[in-house]
Formats: structure tokens, C-alpha cells, sequence
């Protein structure tokens, strides 16, 4: 029966693996143009003149793995934010992370910055600064006003800091003519067509670190949520354990937003649906989150992609047309 | 397990303690929490009783003094190994998410394993005689969050409980105004409860409390905090008098002795005239 | 009641469909153009109402009522006099209004405007977003050339009983359409209707260069995200941009999308194989730049375009903006994707 956790946990990781595996290998099956498999890996024919196989390994694949792992690092992030606030409806972008990331994004749209660094756009960069930004800031008012790093405090600052920066985004928003405007709004829709593997490799090291850290969270968290006074008394060193928390899930979230853009709804309906399949304990929740994250994204890109073919529907469409109703359900179904 | 009698398990030295904003809520405090004892901590609101239990219990360092475990400084204690010792047992718990009992029973066995550590088999069968001695162990499946009040309570007990056992040493439980949210059945259920484990199982008890009764008839010494300074230490039978509760409280009680039980009752009469302050 | 019923000058293109009301005038109109006697019939009408009403709001409203009597398209002719104090708003316009010899009487222009170098001396009243409208009141102008979209300046300018000149982005056809309207409305319809004829004949001067040879499939980008090859906005079948490639020699890989702009992800133009690419920008950048620029395409270096180097990069704004210049516009086209027909 003590058994129980380790087996749940083997069964948990295997079922929501197999789903995450079984999403990554058919999306880029899927999309507006018929391609023929055989084909694509047919060696013989040299891929300069292999259509097929252009499409499969440079358009969609990909796609596919940037979809996995900004689905994975905005639904765990979002389950450590959730853990971290004591709050069943944080969100990644809770605490200023997207609204930090928008304003580095658009400013490099707005004012033209032309810069690519290791395979990083301007944009992309701009956006994993502004967000580290905004977090430091944040982090920096909460540690102002307490001694370790009072989750009201955090809360009311992250809050703060998005009214700043929305203000600021604004400001900026003056000064970009049209087209940028469109493109700025089309970047807070969440692009996923990133065409090379360049970006998913600078923002490697990134998950890895956080995938690390929420390892080591899992309890923690779990401890966490009975207070931090309680927690403290069971043996954790709960500033420590905070600080943790915090700067990890902000890096998952800037490295996912600097990729994708801020897609929304992640980081809050898969810990939700997690946590009803697999119960609280975020030993089993972080890491099904982080596959069902994965396959959930995938999932909706695939949507995005074929749902108007030809045209393709930015992905936080998506996730917002299913994140939207499934809130509300969340709020009227009794509990 | 050998009970060593007399030996001061957990004390505190002239410990001066606070807050931030009010960095002298401890003036000086020094109190004794002998071993296999049930010490009392009464006091009127603001006197210090939760800072001298979070001090007690590692929470917060003294500003000046020192908390001793075993006649060594508590400072270079890791906290786990200082929760493998002593459990808190909090006035009110509420969760963030929907764990179940069990769950909750089983997060006190977290200080005892490591990093990446999952409970195993003897964990589980600590908790659940730990449940058991709280009469708990047919809720274990039920959400933490759909308890009453006093089932809840027991369930943090047996948490704690479950926490400090199976330590070579002996344990320490520490209460912070444990009958507050407890129906008058559970307050009597609470006391029997933690004196039925003291007798079998070697346990350090330590209550802060406002129910006078409750730390009368438990508690075998007493320590009466005012205005962060004890006032008065000793067996329960000494310091609780009259005398002492018109100092402590500013209000006139009769201690008198429920003779069919032998049990020890105050009976507050009314509130007495203000006097200057010692 | 509102002055304007269609609300858009007369000049509704595509989507500006004017709703009519069955009005004594109307019938007098469609019986006038049927006689085919325009312009006579115009002046007839045009003094038989100015007898009648005589605000000048009913003015506008007359030529609005007179210019949807054309094939939909018509152009607006109010008075037969020469605004001196006009305002462009619209770049092609303004390159239009001084083509033809109507610079003199332009004041203001757009804060995009660039070309011709006269325009650099005149003030600046803001653009489609951000029209300054107390600087063009303050101006006095006596016509304003706005977008058919900024439908609050209109009624401001309105209000002020200030005539207008509206204009809707449409192909390339339509360019001879608003130059002649221009034209009419600044008193230089003979300058005009001159350069349109000369617009075109260049235009088919080139069409008769590079006809017979082959012609690539070719993608139009006019705006990504610098040096990355994300957010690309290529021509789609409609508009002007995508008329300019078609009489250059070119065809537009996505022709058959009815839209003006297409969001090109990678899968798309994987799978539309271009064998040129042809970046234009308004903006002039540093020849480091445009290299760099073209240089990113190699990311998708299995395209036909990239394998056979051709990639370029046009920053004049002779091929963004559709106005005089534009069959020079498609003579750079058709030099950078036929060099060969031009030797």
C-alpha cells in the first residue's frame, strides 16, 4: 500500500508520457499540406528536391517540439506559481513575467532592433530580458518589504508590476505604425512556427535547469500549501524553498514566452485537469502537468493549423476558445 | 526507551524575540521544558505566548539569549532535523489544494526522508498508528478540507505525532492554543488524547493556551507570561492561584477542586480594578 | 440626417457600396448617363441644383450622387475651381498631386511622405492612425486627401464644411482611377489624364519585354520580423502589389489567395517552391543589412529561390506605394527578376 505513491507515480509518468509521445509523433503527420511519409524519409530522393521531407523536418517538426516544450514549461511553471501562491488560479503570468516579456517584444518590433544572437530573434531576446525584468523587480519589491518573501507581498507587486508594464506597453504602442501593431498583436497570440531548431536549443539549457528545480520542488510544494509556518515546522526551509520556486518558474516562463510568445490558459487548465485525474500531491502533478502540458499544446497547434487551412490560426486562439469555457465550467460546477 | 527524568529537554535562556515591527515581544525569557513533562504557557493576549512557542520550536531566532534541545544551542540544527524532534501543532490549518488525510498524515514523515525520497512502508505504518491513537485512521481516505473542526485538529495531531516518531530521542510536541476552534466533546477528547500518549510512548508536550482549565487540569508545570516576562514558573499546583490570575489577568477567579473528579477549576468572578504595572 | 449617404466621397472601390435612396435625382442621373452625355449632363444638373439648394454641404452630397453614377468607381468633382490649400494624407496621392503639377497647391502631407524631395519644406499632419486634425483645420485647407477608413476625420472635416478626397487602397488598375479623380478634383485633368497614358504605356512597354519568357513563381514579402524568418506577410492575389509582380514578369506564388496579405508560415512556402524571393521594404536600409537580410533565407535553403540565389531585396519606395512611379516600380521588378529581357 506504501507502495501505492511509487506506483501511481510510474503510471502517472507512463500514461501522460504516452500521450505526450503519441501528440509528437502525429502532429507532424498533420497540417494544410498532404505529404506523403514514405516520401519524406525516403533517402534516396536528395532533399533539396524532397518536398515532403522539407515540410516534415523543417516546417513542422519543429514546430512540434517547440510546441512541447513551451506547453510543458508554462504548465509546470504554472503549477509551481500555483504552489507558490497558495492559489489554485495563479497563472504563469500572475506575477508581470508575460507583461514584462510583451514590452521587450515590442519594443524590439516597434523600434525596428535588428539583432539575431545564437539563432535568438531580436524579439525573442528582448522578451526573455524584459520578463527577467520584470521578475527581478517583483522579487525585489516582495524581499523590500519582508524578511523572506511573503506571498501577499509577491502577489500585490506581480499585480503592480502588470498595470506597470501594461501601461508602458501601451505608451509603446503609440509610436508603432500600423503594421507593427498587427505584428505585435499577432506575436500575443503565440507563434509556434519557428522554422529551425536553433531556438529550441538556446532555450534548452533553460528547461533543463527548471525541470531540475520543480524536481526538487515537488515537495515542497506539497508542504507549501499548509502554510508557511507549518511548512517551516515540518522542516522546510521555506524562503528558501520560495526563492526557488519563484526564479525557477519565471525562468520556464521567459524561456517558453521568448519561443512562443505568451500563450495563454496553459499554465492554468492543465494543472487543473492534472490535479482532477491525479490528486494534489505535486509529485505526481508537476510531472503529468509537464507531459499533459506538452500534448495539450501540441494538440492545439494541430488545431490551429488545419481548423481554417490554408490560414492558420495563431495557437492562443486556441487554447483560449478551450481555456474560456473551461474556466467557467471550473467556476459553476459545484465543488 | 529510558525516561530521564528532570533533564531540561527544550529550554529557553533569557530570550529576547520579536518582530520586525516589534522587536522586543520577549523580554528576557527563560523557561524550562523538563523531559517527558506538559508544560502550560497562560497568558493574556499580546503577552508573547506565540512568539515564546515559535522561538521555542525554531521558528524565529532570538534576538538575544538562546534555545537549547537537549542543552545544545538550536542554531546549528538543520530544520529537518530539528522537525524530526519537535512538531508544531498550529492553531488553524487550511490547505491550499484538496489533499486527503492520509496525505496530510503522511507529510509529518517528510522531515525523515531524503531529497528525492519516496515514503516507504514503515512511514506508512507510523502514520497509521498515529492515526489510530487519534482516532482518526477511518477518515484517511475523506478530503482534509470536508472535516469538522475537531477531526481536523486530530488529523494535525497525528500528522505531528507521526512527525517525531521513531526518534532515538524523545519527541516534542508543541501546541499553539489548541482548543480554540474545538466543541467542548473535542477539547475533552484533545486532553486524553495527548495524555494517553504521554503514558505510552516518551512525548514532551508543551501548551500555549488561554483556556485556563484545559492547562490546568493537563498541564503539570506552568509557565505565566505578562507583557513578555514570565511572571511566575513551577508545578501547576503552585503557580496557579488566585493571586497570580488577578497579576496575569486583572480579574478576580476562585481556584477551587472539582472533588468527584480531583480536576482543578477556575472560575473567573470579575474583572479587577487596572493596577500599575510591575 | 447625415450629408454624405454612402458615407465615402464617391470613391467606393471595392467594399464602399453607397446605399441610395430612389430619389427624383437618381432617375434624372441614370437617365443622363444613358444618354452618354456626362459631362454636359453634370453641368445641366449641377446649376439646376445649385438654383435649388444652396449649402454647400448639398454640394458635396450632389457630387457624391454624380460620382456613384459611374461604373462604381467614379471619381468626385465638386467645383470647377483649383484648391490651392490641399492636404494629402495619402503618399500615393501626394507623389500624384505633383506629377501632375498641382505641387504648388499642396500645404501638407502625411508624416510618411518622402517623395518628391519638395515635400521635405511642407508640414506634417500625421498619417492613416494619427491625423493631427487641429493642424489640419488650422491649416484651411480646401480639400483633404484621407483614407476611406478614417471615418471620424471625415466627419470632422465635414462638420467644418472642409471638402474631401477619399481614397481606398485597391490593384494596380486602380491607380489610373484615382489619378484621373485626382486629377478632376485639383484642376489638372489634362496633366492626368497625360501621365496615366504614359503610366501605362511604359507599363506595357514592360509587359512586352518580358512576355515569352518564363515566369518564376515567385513570393512577395513586405514586412517579417528582421534578420529571423518569422512573421512573414507576403502579397496575396489581390492588390496592387500583387498586379506590380504579375505585369513585372512574375508569378505570385500565392495568386490564389483573395486576400491582399497572406501570414506565409514555413510549411506554406516549403510547399510553394518560389523560385525567386522578392523582398520590397519602403524603407531604405544599409547595404550590410540587405545582405544580412538575404542571408537569413538560407535557413530554408532547400527552396528553388535560395538554392539558385535568387533572393532579393528591394528597399525603394518606387514598389510600395502605388502612385506615379509605379510602372517604374515594375521596371525594377521585372530588371531584378528578368535581367536577361533587359539587355
Amino acid at each position: 500500500m506504501t507502495v501505492a505513491l511509487a506506483r501511481r507515480l510510474t503510471l502517472t509518468v507512463s500514461g501522460f508520457g504516452l500521450l505526450a509521445v503519441a501528440a509528437i509523433l502525429t502532429s507532424p503527420l498533420i497540417g494544410s499540406t498532404h505529404i506523403s511519409l514514405r516520401r519524406a524519409f525516403d533517402r534516396a530522393i536528395p532533399f533539396a528536391d524532397n518536398v515532403d521531407a522539407q515540410i516534415f523536418f523543417i516546417a513542422r517538426l519543429p514546430r512540434t517540439l517547440a510546441g512541447a516544450l513551451v506547453g510543458s514549461l508554462l504548465a509546470s511553471a504554472g503549477v509551481v506559481f500555483q504552489g507558490l501562491l497558495r492559489n489554485p488560479l495563479a497563472t504563469p503570468f500572475t506575477l508581470g513575467v508575460s507583461a514584462g516579456a510583451a514590452l521587450g517584444a515590442m519594443l524590439a518590433i516597434t523600434f525596428s532592433w535588428s539583432f539575431a544572437w545564437a539563432g535568438v530573434s531580436a524579439a525573442a531576446a528582448a522578451s526573455f530580458l524584459g520578463s527577467l525584468a520584470a521578475v527581478g523587480i517583483v522579487y525585489a519589491l516582495a524581499r523590500a518589504r519582508h524578511r523572506g518573501l511573503s506571498t501577499n507581498v509577491l502577489l500585490l507587486a506581480g499585480v503592480t508590476m502588470n498595470a506597470f508594464f501594461s501601461a508602458l506597453i501601451l505608451f509603446v504602442q503609440y509610436f508603432a505604425d500600423f503594421a507593427q501593431t498587427y505584428r505585435i498583436l499577432r506575436w500575443l497570440m503565440g507563434d509556434l512556427d519557428i522554422s529551425s531548431y536553433q531556438p529550441l536549443l538556446s532555450a534548452l539549457p533553460l528547461l533543463i535547469v527548471s525541470f531540475v528545480s520543480f524536481a526538487w520542488l515537488a515537495r515542497p510544494l506539497n508542504l507549501l500549501s499548509l502554510g508557511d509556518e507549518s511548512a517551516e515546522t515540518r522542516g522546510l526551509n521555506v524562503v528558501r524553498a520560495q526563492r526557488t520556486a519563484f526564479v525557477s518558474a519565471s525562468l520556464a516562463t521567459g524561456a517558453a514566452v521568448s519561443v512562443g510568445g505568451p500563450v495563454g490558459f496553459i499554465g492554468i487548465v492543465v494543472p487543473h485537469l492534472v490535479r482532477l485525474i491525479v490528486g494534489p500531491d505535486h509529485r505526481l502533478v508537476l510531472p503529468a502537468s509537464a507531459l499533459f502540458g506538452a500534448a495539450f499544446l501540441v494538440g492545439c497547434d494541430v488545431l490551429a493549423r488545419t481548423v481554417m487551412s490554408p490560414v492558420e490560426l495563431p495557437v492562443g486562439v486556441i487554447t483560449a476558445l478551450i481555456g474560456g469555457p473551461f474556466f467557467l465550467w471550473l467556476l459553476v460546477r459545484k465543488r | 526507551m529510558a525516561h530521564w527524568q528532570g533533564y531540561e529537554l527544550l529550554q529557553a535562556v533569557d530570550v529576547v524575540a520579536g518582530y520586525p515591527g516589534r522587536p522586543s515581544v520577549l523580554h528576557g525569557v527563560s523557561i524550562e521544558v523538563p523531559t517527558g513533562g506538559f508544560v502550560g504557557i497562560l497568558g493574556p493576549n499580546g503577552s508573547g505566548k506565540t512568539t515564546l512557542l515559535r522561538a521555542l520550536a525554531g521558528v524565529i531566532r532570538p534576538a538575544r539569549g538562546h534555545i537549547r534541545l537537549d542543552g545544545q544551542d538550536l542554531t546549528p540544527l538543520s530544520r529537518q532535523a530539528l522537525a524530526r524532534r519537535m512538531a508544531v501543532v498550529a492553531q488553524e490549518t487550511h490547505l491550499a489544494f484538496d489533499y486527503s488525510v492520509l496525505e496530510v498524515v503522511m507529510m509529518g514523515r517528510y522531515p525523515h526522508l531524503a531529497t528525492f525520497e519516496i515514503e516507504g512502508p514503515e512511514d506508512f505504518s507510523i502514520a497509521r498508528e498515529a492515526m489510530r491513537a487519534t482516532g482518526t485512521l477511518q477518515l484517511q481516505e475523506r478530503q482534509f478540507a470536508t472535516l469538522s473542526g475537531g477531526e481536523k485538529q486530530r488529523v494535525i495531531v497525528a500528522a505531528a505525532l507521526a512527525q517525531i516518531s521513531g526518534a532515538a530521542d524523545d519527541g516534542i510536541l508543541l501546541l499553539d492554543e489548541p482548543t480554540v476552534a474545538l466543541d467542548l466533546a473535542y477539547q475533552l477528547e484533545l486532553g486524553e488524547l495527548l495524555r494517553e500518549r504521554q503514558r505510552r510512548v516518551p512525548l514532551t508536550i508543551a501548551v500555549s493556551t488561554h483556556d485556563l482549565n484545559f492547562a490546568a487540569n493537563l498541564c503539570r508545570t506552568l509557565v505565566l507570561l505578562k507583557d513578555g516576562h514570565v511572571l511566575a514558573a513551577g508545578s501547576t499546583g503552585d503557580v496557579l492561584t488566585s493571586e497570580h490570575i488577578r497579576e496575569l489577568y486583572d480579574v478576580e477567579a476562585d481556584v477551587t477542586r472539582h472533588a468527584p473528579t480531583g480536576r482543578v477549576i477556575v472560575i473567573p468572578v470579575r474583572r479587577s480594578p487596572a493596577r500599575s504595572q510591575s | 440626417m447625415r450629408t454624405c449617404p454612402g458615407g465615402d466621397g464617391g470613391n467606393g472601390v471595392k467594399n464602399e457600396g453607397t446605399k441610395l435612396t430612389k430619389t427624383y435625382e437618381e432617375k434624372l442621373l441614370r437617365t443622363i448617363r444613358r444618354c452618354g452625355m456626362l459631362r454636359c449632363g453634370r453641368m445641366v444638373w449641377s446649376s439646376f441644383l445649385f438654383v435649388r439648394l444652396r449649402s454647400l454641404r448639398f454640394f458635396v452630397l450632389i457630387s457624391v450622387l454624380s460620382v456613384t453614377s459611374f461604373a462604381g468607381t467614379a471619381g468626385s468633382q465638386t467645383v470647377p475651381s483649383r484648391p490651392s490649400r490641399i492636404i494629402s494624407l495619402i503618399p500615393a496621392v501626394t507623389e500624384m498631386l505633383f506629377a501632375i503639377g498641382a505641387g504648388p497647391q499642396v500645404v501638407a502631407v502625411s508624416s510618411f511622405d518622402r517623395y518628391p524631395p519638395e515635400v521635405t519644406k511642407l508640414q506634417r499632419v500625421g498619417a492613416l492612425l494619427d491625423p493631427d486634425v487641429e493642424r489640419i483645420l488650422s491649416l484651411r485647407p480646401d480639400l483633404v486627401a484621407v483614407y476611406a477608413s478614417q471615418s471620424d476625420l471625415r466627419t470632422q472635416l465635414e462638420r467644418a464644411k472642409i471638402p474631401v478626397y477619399v481614397y481606398s487602397h485597391a490593384g494596380l488598375a486602380d491607380v489610373f482611377v484615382t489619378l484621373q479623380q485626382v486629377g478632376e478634383r485639383v484642376g489638372h485633368a489634362r496633366a492626368a489624364a497625360d501621365l496615366a497614358r504614359s503610366i501605362q504605356s511604359r507599363l506595357d512597354a514592360i509587359r512586352r519585354r518580358v512576355a515569352g519568357r518564363a515566369r518564376p513563381r515567385t513570393l512577395v514579402v513586405f514586412d517579417r520580423e528582421a534578420l529571423t524568418l518569422r512573421g512573414i506577410y507576403a502579397s496575396g492575389g489581390v492588390g496592387f502589389i500583387h498586379d506590380m509582380v504579375g505585369a513585372a514578369g512574375g508569378d505570385n506564388v500565392f495568386a490564389d489567395v483573395q486576400q491582399q496579405s497572406v501570414q506565409a508560415t514555413t510549411e506554406l512556402i516549403l510547399a510553394r517552391r518560389p523560385d525567386a524571393i522578392l523582398e520590397l521594404r519602403g524603407d531604405p536600409i544599409t547595404a550590410d543589412m540587405k545582405s544580412k537580410e538575404i542571408e537569413v533565407w538560407r535557413g530554408l535553403a532547400s527552396l528553388p529561390a535560395v538554392r539558385n540565389s535568387r533572393v532579393f531585396f528591394l528597399d525603394d519606395q518606387k514598389t510600395v506605394v502605388p502612385g506615379p512611379r509605379v510602372a517604374e516600380g515594375v521596371d525594377l521588378i521585372a530588371h531584378t527578376l528578368h535581367p536577361d529581357a533587359f539587355k
